[in-house]
């Protein structure tokens, strides 16, 4: 593998870019016509325009990405997240074009992309998941059944769902057929598809996910927890790890889960599963998503590994140079991720240039970011700027630093979230870790 | 800070890796993964291509479709029977070369000739079915060509099936000479034969549709439908330009343009075209129009309240009937019928906005509504023409009444008009003679007419669709010679006296049904708008069915003279 395109922007893209540097790779850059200044595109050895602004005519055009690899010459792809990263169609391009992607093979994102066929392969491995109904339910009348049958309160859920949309709960059979009809509306309305699940709904569960890496060789090894209950209408803030009050003989007993579904899935190269755990200490398979993840650099510090090195290293055929028994969970790392958006107006998008900028640094802070004094933050793509992650050796010194560090966060000419992420951490019910999915909600009460 | 070039970018050595990689040869596309769209220029992958309909995934333009596919787009998997599969080759006139080239098209093509014909099933609607396919000589007519179509249609007309035919073709076929341009006359004499037999024929124009097949078969379809954007024309483009010495505006000759010019029914995108297909062809056939009817019409008798009960001027009535809310054409066609499709054009000049008019079905027989629309909103309104028709309005509702004669739909018409559009391009086109046309026609059409006067029934702009079996009036709809203004300035010279001449003009449904000149008043709602207008579609429809009921088995000939003797009493 000598050079590789990066199929992104942003900070992702630029975070990749710096590991092959590191690892001497030559890396390809391509960027939309309104990121032609952007660092990613500055940064990278070369760099090709695939298409105009709106990201269906650039970053998720398959076929100008594959062009430029042909005419730049790239052996490989990173997708990053988000855009093409989890696109088993543009997989089997890559390898029909004979073009390495980094990430695992096509069948094996297919088989966890539905939501059905990858619980499925997780009950048949042991890994729990959440009790519900294993077929499609289409009426109220055989839901409602089904709804019984499991005990409420439940979560209706359509088949093709994602970030909300086409969710509903239940907490009783007399208002059942009107959640799962509006469900069912929704469903219909954004992926055009009707076919509903229902599972039992999990309540005030945390989100905890685990790290996993494994090469071409059936060697699987997890990097411990994430815990990423602090989210807003199912968009992460804050990441940790290790999660608060996670004793060893759970994250060993969730760790070898992980690992178990992940061979199960036949699993190649980085992924997350991600889990429920609910207050008495159960857990549950929510799924498992085959990408590098943004908060990937909190296991990163706790565990030393750079995941995108090996990303590209388990790619590019390498076997993993670490078993199970090399990880060890070192310290406690925050990540806050930094949005240009506005917290006063419904954290509406904020994009603009950015007219002066300071980010903090010193020991234990990280900053992922493609941002530099004078960039544009252009309103085609997902409002996150920067990644400010901090490492100490404790959660509470951690928390401490990241408080510190979000006060020397400088960003003129775009609103941020950055105060808003500081009340969060200032908040007792964070620093004493009674945190969960609902965390915000609360929160976001007691502010109004 | 502007970034150009600031990063050192010294070269890092590189580090070991995986040893299954040393070989790799970098990037390669296979042959056929993509291709190039000539019109957006982008990359596209093959297969999206041939999923989509042959439209490019990222600019929407449409490519040619091979005939093959065409008809595995159109024609129910496993119905197409095939006929006159294998046509011996002719040279007419010993043109050198040419059977080597038709020879060398047949090897590569996988066709015989440049039309395929046979029968299938649209969406289990039996039809006959003709597709041409622009890679064999650009699907130009010679004698094997038109010999395929004229055959195609005899044998459809021997078994009582419908025709469709997708037209693409560069014209006639230069190297067979004077016999290519008998085969114009060839396919349209036995179009003519399958007309007059009552049977339906569907052309669809596809991009390029030029020269002698315009002129011929594509032209004569009962419904006209066209791909967008197709190149449609007798002459060439390049033709007219260099004859002419000048530039042709964008979008001359294209399928939107024969639209507005009044020669295409209907612009059907690719992958809605089975469907329109398939709809028309079940409006069309043997079975709707002899379904027996089920509903009882006695089932709901409706209170009606006469108009008397209110104590509104005629004059009230008169602003009451010109209500900006008040429900146009179009609003009773979506409550009163179903599986409408508008159909435009006159065949002539243009399409008349202020004249809607099509096909649908009414409690599942099928009907020709045609409908005068003013148009909801000021933009509506003045492409509508204020509900003003010009002659091509009046000469596509003709059409479309003699259309619904040879398939024996009856016809319903809403009458909503301030009068026939006045105005310099009219008289030129002959308002006058278009409106006496309609009253010519109308008074022997062998079906059923029944006209509802909604709104204004502004003299002869409004007679020229209402010479019906029977004419209803709403209740504060109007029926008059002229606008109670006109009225007033020609004869007291004064249009401020517009509110006393209305009152003279004996012109309310009230005064009208004591007149004779109709036979209904149907009642209105406090306030008739669109939200109300369920209120009296609810008393139309049964009437509605009542009145086919009583016309429908009625002879041709009885139909003629009842309608005949209506008007001569008056």
């Amino acid at each position: 593998m000598k050079k590789i395109l990066i199929a992104n922007r942003g900070e992702i893209a630029v975070r990749i870019i710096r590991a092959c540097r590191e690892m001497g790779i030559r890396t390809v850059a391509v960027f939309s016509e309104a990121d032609r200044n952007a660092l990613h595109a500055e940064l990278a050895d070369e760099a090709i325009c695939i298409g105009p602004a709106p990201s269906d005519k650039s970053y998720l055009d398959m076929e100008s990405i594959l062009s430029a690899a042909f005419v730049s010459g790239a052996d490989a792809i990173h997708p990053g997240f988000g855009f093409l990263s989890e696109n088993s169609r543009f997989v089997s391009l890559c390898e029909q074009c004979n073009i390495t992607f980094i990430g695992p093979p096509a069948e094996i994102i297919d088989r966890l992309g539905d939501k059905q066929a990858a619980r499925n392969t997780m009950m048949a491995a042991g890994v729990p998941v959440i009790p519900g109904t294993r077929q499609a339910i289409l009426d109220t009348k055989t839901g409602a059944e089904e709804a019984a049958k499991i005990g409420y309160p439940v979560m209706i859920k359509a088949a093709l769902g994602g970030g909300g949309k086409g969710m509903r709960s239940a907490f009783g059979p007399e208002e059942f057929e009107h959640q799962f009809l509006t469900a069912q509306r929704e469903a219909l309305k954004a992926f055009g598809d009707g076919t509903m699940y229902i599972e039992k709904l999990i309540q005030k569960p945390r989100h905890i996910e685990v790290q996993i890496l494994a090469d071409k060789y059936g060697n699987v090894v997890h990097l411990g927890e994430r815990d990423c209950s602090i989210q807003r209408n199912h968009q992460k803030l804050i990441e940790e790890s290790p999660g608060v009050g996670i004793s060893d003989e759970l994250r060993t007993k969730m760790g070898e889960t992980a690992v178990r579904a992940a061979r199960a899935a036949g699993y190649v190269n980085a992924g997350t599963i991600e889990f429920l755990l609910d207050k008495s200490g159960e857990f549950y398979f929510m799924e498992m998503n085959t990408r590098i993840q943004v908060e990937h650099p909190v296991t990163e510090w706790v565990t030393g590994v750079d995941l995108v090195k090996e990303q590209i290293r388990v790619a590019a055929g390498e076997k993993l140079a670490f078993s199970q028994e090399d990880i060890l969970i070192k310290g406690h790392a925050i990540e806050c991720r930094i949005n240009a958006e506005n917290p006063d107006k419904g954290f509406m998008p904020c994009p603009g240039t950015i007219t002066a900028l300071h980010l903090p640094g010193g020991k234990g802070i990280r900053i992922d970011s493609a941002m530099y004094s004078g960039c544009e933050i252009p309103p085609y793509y997902d409002s996150m700027i920067a990644k400010l992650i901090v490492w100490g050796k404790t959660r509470d010194e951690a928390i401490r630093k990241m408080k510190s560090a979000l006060d020397e966060v400088i960003i003129e000419g775009v609103c941020t979230n950055v105060d808003y992420q500081y009340d969060i951490l200032d908040h007792p019910d964070f620093a004493a870790g009674k945190t969960d999915i609902e965390f915000i909600e609360r929160f976001s009460r007691e502010e109004q | 800070m502007k970034l150009d070039n600031v990063f050192k970018k010294r070269k890092i050595e590189q580090e070991e890796l995986g040893s299954e990689q040393a070989a790799s040869e970098g990037p390669k596309i296979p042959a056929g993964l993509l291709k190039k769209c000539n019109h957006c220029k982008a990359a596209i992958i093959a297969e999206d291509v041939k999923r989509d309909y042959y439209v490019c995934p990222k600019c929407g333009e449409y490519f040619h479709v091979p005939a093959r596919v065409r008809l595995a787009m159109t024609v129910d998997e496993g119905t197409f029977e095939e006929w006159d599969p294998v046509m011996e080759p002719v040279n007419p006139m010993e043109y050198k070369g040419y059977p080597e080239k038709v020879a060398a098209l047949q090897e590569k093509t996988g066709l015989n000739e440049a039309v395929i014909t046979g029968k299938g099933s649209i969406d289990g609607q039996k039809t006959a079915i003709g597709i041409c396919d622009g890679r064999f000589l650009m699907a130009s007519m010679g004698y094997n060509v038109g010999e395929k179509i004229t055959r195609m249609v005899e044998r459809a007309s021997e078994e009582r099936l419908p025709v469709i035919i997708f037209c693409c073709s560069g014209g006639a076929r230069m190297q067979e000479g004077i016999v290519s341009l008998m085969q114009m006359a060839k396919t349209s004499a036995a179009l003519k034969r399958h007309s007059d037999a009552g049977l339906l024929y569907i052309s669809v124009l596809t991009d390029p549709t030029t020269g002698g097949v315009t002129a011929s078969f594509a032209m004569l379809g009962d419904i006209i439908l066209a791909e967008p954007k197709a190149l449609i024309g007798f002459a060439g483009p390049r033709v007219i330009e260099q004859t002419m010495k000048q530039k042709l505006p964008k979008g001359f000759q294209r399928s939107e343009f024969l639209l507005e010019h009044g020669f295409v029914d209907e612009i059907v995108e690719r992958p809605k075209m089975k469907e329109a297909l398939a709809s028309y062809l079940r409006m069309h056939s043997e079975e709707a129009r002899q379904k027996e009817t089920i509903i009882d019409i006695n089932a709901a008798p409706v209170q009606e309240k006469m108009c008397e009960e209110r104590k509104l001027s005629a004059w009230d009535r008169v602003l009451l009937s010109r209500q900006n809310d008040r429900p146009v054409g179009t609003d009773y066609i979506e409550l009163l019928f179903t599986d409408f499709r508008e159909l435009h054009g006159d065949r002539q000049f243009g399409d008349d906005g202020a004249i809607v008019g099509g096909v649908a079905m009414f409690h599942g027989r099928p009907v020709t509504v045609i409908v005068q629309e003013k148009g909801k909103t000021t933009k509506e309104n003045i492409a509508r023409g204020f509900g003003m028709p010009k002659p091509e309005g009046y000469r596509k509702a003709l059409r479309l009444m003699k259309q619904a004669e040879k398939f024996h739909r009856p016809v319903f018409c809403i009458v909503d008009t301030p009068g026939a559009f006045c105005g310099m391009e009219a008289e030129e086109r002959g308002q006058g003679e278009a409106i006496a046309r309609n009253l010519w026609e109308l008074s022997s059409l062998k079906v059923p007419v029944l006209t509802v006067v909604t709104g204004e029934g502004g003299s002869g702009g409004a007679l020229a669709l209402a010479v019906a079996d029977e004419v209803w009036m709403l209740e504060n709809a109007t029926y008059s010679i002229l606008s109670p203004e006109g009225f007033a300035s020609i004869l007291w010279k004064d249009a401020k006296k517009a509110d006393e001449a209305a009152k003279a003009m004996k012109l309310t449904a009230g005064d009208v049904l004591k007149s004779g000149v109709i036979e209904r008043v149907i009642p209105e709602p406090e306030e008739l708008t669109r939200e109300t207008l369920s209120e009296v579609t609810m008393i139309m429809e049964p009437a509605m069915e009542a009145f086919m009921q009583r016309y429908e088995n009625m002879s041709e000939e009885e139909l003629v003279n009842h309608r005949y003797s209506r008007f001569r009493g008056m």
